[in-house]
């Protein structure tokens, strides 16, 4: 196991190279000038172009690639064109909002998706089992700045017992820092819960119908043992591998949750990146991104011989 | 016991139980109302007024950093970090002398080298100061407190130059700081002004914070915009960036902040029906719709399809699309400069006025050698006002029977592609949408979109002999009425050769809390006498 984790990483190295190198080439292309946006509307072109060179955007792509390379080998992502400040520092800024939020999402996903894809299986055909799906297909169709605009209006403008938006660090208490995340969790979630509510019921049928089940049940077994310990195992499999999958669509979600919500986290800020063309903020995002990916696909293979040992590398 | 306190309490438990007792600081009800939390019309993204001359570094700088002198709200320069000042009898030497017990936010005090320096790198980005360095002799500090500044011919509108406050102001910096290249970006953030920018909590693209600056000392007069005494009465303002208009609109109604600075017009009517919110214009000198014509390539390269269009545009469609239906803010403006301001003219502005002929514009375009080919007009999406604009552009344009190439993108792309000079359909353009602060607009030194100096002037490269030799009237102008004069016939030629077309005036809103008093309308948020109760 070991060595084929060690394998796996080796092997992430070649691709975040590509995606580095795609990424870099996309945005030399890409329309648009920082120097014009920096300038602002009242520069000459002569200003503009004097600033241009002062960040080195005149430069040839080759040079410009090789000297980002060439940082990023150092383990220096850059200098933010806008802000002059460390793209490292910048995401370091951005990381705990994003994460509290990814991280309450998935808590919030996985109590409540899987149960219910549990119980929906085990009354499959049922009225509960409609209900449950209907709201799945509800949860999976609504975009998340509906959901979130409707969440913040009835939960905070109306009922006033949550914050519209911020984030606050959890150094300052559970409370603060939870009460912020709790609308925006929900809102960014209800696609996920949709989903993995979905993929868990459709597991949770095959492997009701299988025969040591039907074993289980003859030995009389109890209900609750049956569907968590014989049924859910075996079930988890799929249900392992849309929750890692999921966490793609977290966060491309986080970056509309982040701006409804106004949370201070890497989605925005990606985001401004984008909109300014700060390229060196937009490149380390991305990298850290693919990294994330690289990472939980990794992550979703070691769990998988957790919990089927017939799994072997 | 409302739901929100039963929620406290249950995640209070929880919190416990997971962080082993970590508490929140509790902010007392006086400390609240010491810290005024403010929704900013954009980003702080960086934090040199003279390196980055967008209004929303200005505003942010106009707190940190003082200037020599302050435009007040009868657009007069004022006095401000000035004691007194001299001219020679010929008008070419300035003597400045510094108020006494200036200090910057690090205990130094301010000098006369460190105004050399300032006005020296700010002279190097700003129009005005560009018109300064060539005829330049010296500027040098005379001693601790004065300075003197020698030119080769008089310059009449100095003070307005040290005074004004479209972007960049001449904002006076430490010298170490101040001798920083003006085209890279400064990274220490020492003003004198009446607050400290707390650099450690600056989250770009989401927080920027203001402290009081304790060793401040206000001017005696009243203050008045950029002008008078800067007393702030709050200890801290914080800036919280909102991308999103509807997310700010809650928070404001929500109690989260206190003053937003521009409320877009669709959310104004639910703003005002909450008793505890005040709406208001925010700046009274507005703002002046525009799009740009390419004068380099056909059509538009003719005077006769630059007129047609005018002749057929309608404002009132522009500006609808722009502010709704509240006719509170907007009017027609057969002209370029603003409103209700000393040199406001409509010379010349009776091809903006009255019934929109079509007839007579197609007439004119076909004149022009117009024959069907494609308009390429941008529109940037991303900016509501552009957007709005465009699209009211499109269709005018059909309906003169031109064949238009909508380019719907970012401003990031209308930005840089504009300043391409090739063929529209080689990356170039012929149409693009903008706005200018009507601040900007009020006397020809700070408008560069009124410019018509060919590869000189702004995008779009108009070209006017008639224009420019009004805007040179203008500055040798030894009163009032000449100004006037000036800028009457300078309005005239600038639609006769149609610089570019005014899509007419609107204004905006801005909206605060009822608990927080002292909002003073103008061309930026002044944060002085601005005080908040529990």
């Amino acid at each position: 196991m070991l060595s084929y984790i060690l394998r796996r990483i080796v092997a992430t190295l070649p691709v975040m190279a590509i995606v580095a190198l795609f990424v870099f080439s996309l945005l030399y292309i890409a329309p648009g000038d920082p120097a014009v946006v920096i300038a602002g509307d009242q520069a000459s072109p002569e200003d503009v172009e004097r600033i241009r060179q002062s960040l080195g955007l005149d430069r040839p792509f080759l040079v410009q690639f090789g000297s980002w390379v060439w940082r990023i080998l150092h383990g220096d992502l850059g200098t933010s064109i806008f802000t002059n400040l460390p793209v490292s520092a910048m995401i370091g800024q951005r990381l705990g909002p994003t994460l509290s939020l990814m991280m309450i999402t998935l808590l919030l996903t996985i109590v409540v998706a899987v149960p219910l894809g549990v119980v929906a299986a085990w009354k499959a055909g049922s009225l509960i089992d409609r209900v449950i799906m209907g709201f799945a297909v509800f949860g999976f169709s609504l975009p998340v700045f509906v959901v979130g605009y409707m969440l913040a209006y009835i939960f905070a403008l109306e009922l006033e017992w949550l914050p519209v938006q911020g984030y606050t660090p959890l150094a300052q208490g559970f409370w603060p820092w939870l009460e912020n995340l709790i609308l925006p969790a929900i809102a960014l979630g209800c696609v996920y819960i949709a989903l993995v509510a979905r993929i868990t019921r459709a597991a949770m049928l095959e492997v009701l119908q299988q025969d040591y089940i039907r074993t289980a049940r003859a030995k009389g077994l109890g209900q609750g043992g049956i569907l968590f310990i014989h049924a859910l195992k075996n079930a988890a499999v799929p249900i392992v591998t849309v929750i890692g999958i999921g966490i793609a669509l977290l966060i491309g979600g986080a970056v509309v949750t982040e701006s409804v919500f106004a949370i201070p986290g890497l989605g925005r800020l990606t985001i401004d990146a984008i909109l300014r063309r700060d390229y060196p903020v937009i490149q380390g995002i991305v990298l850290l991104f693919s990294f994330v990916y690289v990472l939980v696909n990794l992550m979703i293979d070691v769990i998988y011989t957790l919990v089927d040992p017939r799994i072997r590398y | 016991m409302d739901r929100r306190t039963v929620l406290k309490g249950l995640a209070g438990a929880g919190g416990l139980a997971l962080t082993g007792g970590l508490a929140a600081p509790a902010l007392s009800q006086g400390a609240s109302a010491r810290t005024l939390r403010f929704v900013p019309q954009a980003n702080l993204a960086n934090f040199d007024p003279i390196w980055g001359t967008q209004y929303v570094v200005r505003n942010a700088a106009a707190m940190v950093w003082d200037t020599l002198y302050g435009i007040d709200a009868q657009l007069q320069p004022q006095r401000q970090m000035v004691e007194s000042e001299e001219t020679s009898d010929d008008g070419k030497t300035w003597t400045f002398k510094l108020r006494p017990g200036l200090k910057f936010h690090d205990g130094e005090p301010v000098l006369a080298k460190d105004v050399v320096a300032s006005l020296s790198r700010w002279a190097a980005r700003d129009p005005m100061g560009l018109m300064i360095i060539p005829i330049q002799q010296e500027l040098t500090a005379v001693d601790d407190r004065t300075f003197k500044w020698v030119l080769k011919q008089p310059f009449p509108k100095m003070l307005y130059a040290l005074a004004k406050n479209n972007a960049p102001c001449s904002f006076i910096m430490p010298e170490r700081i101040a001798k920083t290249d003006p085209f890279k970006q400064i990274t220490e953030y020492v003003g004198s002004g009446p607050m400290k920018f707390a650099k450690g909590e600056w989250v770009p693209g989401a927080k920027a914070v203001f402290e009081k600056f304790a060793d401040y000392v206000p001017r005696q007069e009243k203050a008045s915009w950029l002008a008078g005494g800067k007393q702030i009465m709050v200890d801290r303002v914080e800036w919280i960036v909102m991308p999103d208009p509807a997310t700010a609109a809650a928070a404001l109604q929500n109690g989260e902040v206190d003053w937003w600075e521009n409320p877009i017009a669709d959310l104004v009517p639910v703003l005002k029906k909450n008793k505890n919110i005040s709406v208001d214009i925010g700046d009274p000198l507005g703002n002046i719709g525009s799009f740009r014509m390419n004068h380099l390539f056909a059509p538009f390269n003719d005077v006769r399809a630059r007129r047609a269009v005018l002749m057929a545009l309608s404002q009132e469609d522009y500006m609808r699309a722009i502010v709704g239906d509240d006719d509170a803010l907007w009017k027609s403006l057969p002209g370029f400069f603003t409103p209700g301001t000393p040199l406001y003219s409509e010379m010349g502005g009776e091809i903006l006025k009255g019934k929109r002929d079509f007839d007579a514009a197609k007439k004119l375009l076909a004149e022009s050698g117009y024959a069907g080919q494609p308009v390429t007009c941008l529109v940037a999406q991303d900016q509501p006002i552009t957007k709005a604009q465009g699209d009211v552009t499109a269709d005018l344009l059909k309906k003169l029977g031109m064949n238009v190439d909508f380019v719907a993108t970012d401003w990031g792309t209308v930005g840089s592609r504009r300043a391409a000079k090739t063929p529209p359909g080689q990356g170039g353009w012929n149409m693009f949408h903008s706005w200018h602060a009507g601040a900007d607009c009020i006397t020809p030194a700070s408008y560069t979109a009124i410019r018509a100096n060919g590869d000189k002037a702004w995008f779009g490269w108009p070209t006017s002999a008639g224009a420019e030799k009004e805007v040179v009237s203008w500055f040798e102008a030894k009163s009032l009425d000449e100004e006037k004069a000036a800028v009457g016939r300078l309005n005239k030629a600038a639609l006769d050769d149609v610089v570019y077309a005014p899509t007419g005036f609107f204004l905006t809103y801005t909206a605060w809390r009822k608990n927080v008093s002292g909002i003073t309308k103008g061309p930026l948020p002044f944060f002085w006498g601005v005080s908040k109760s529990a």
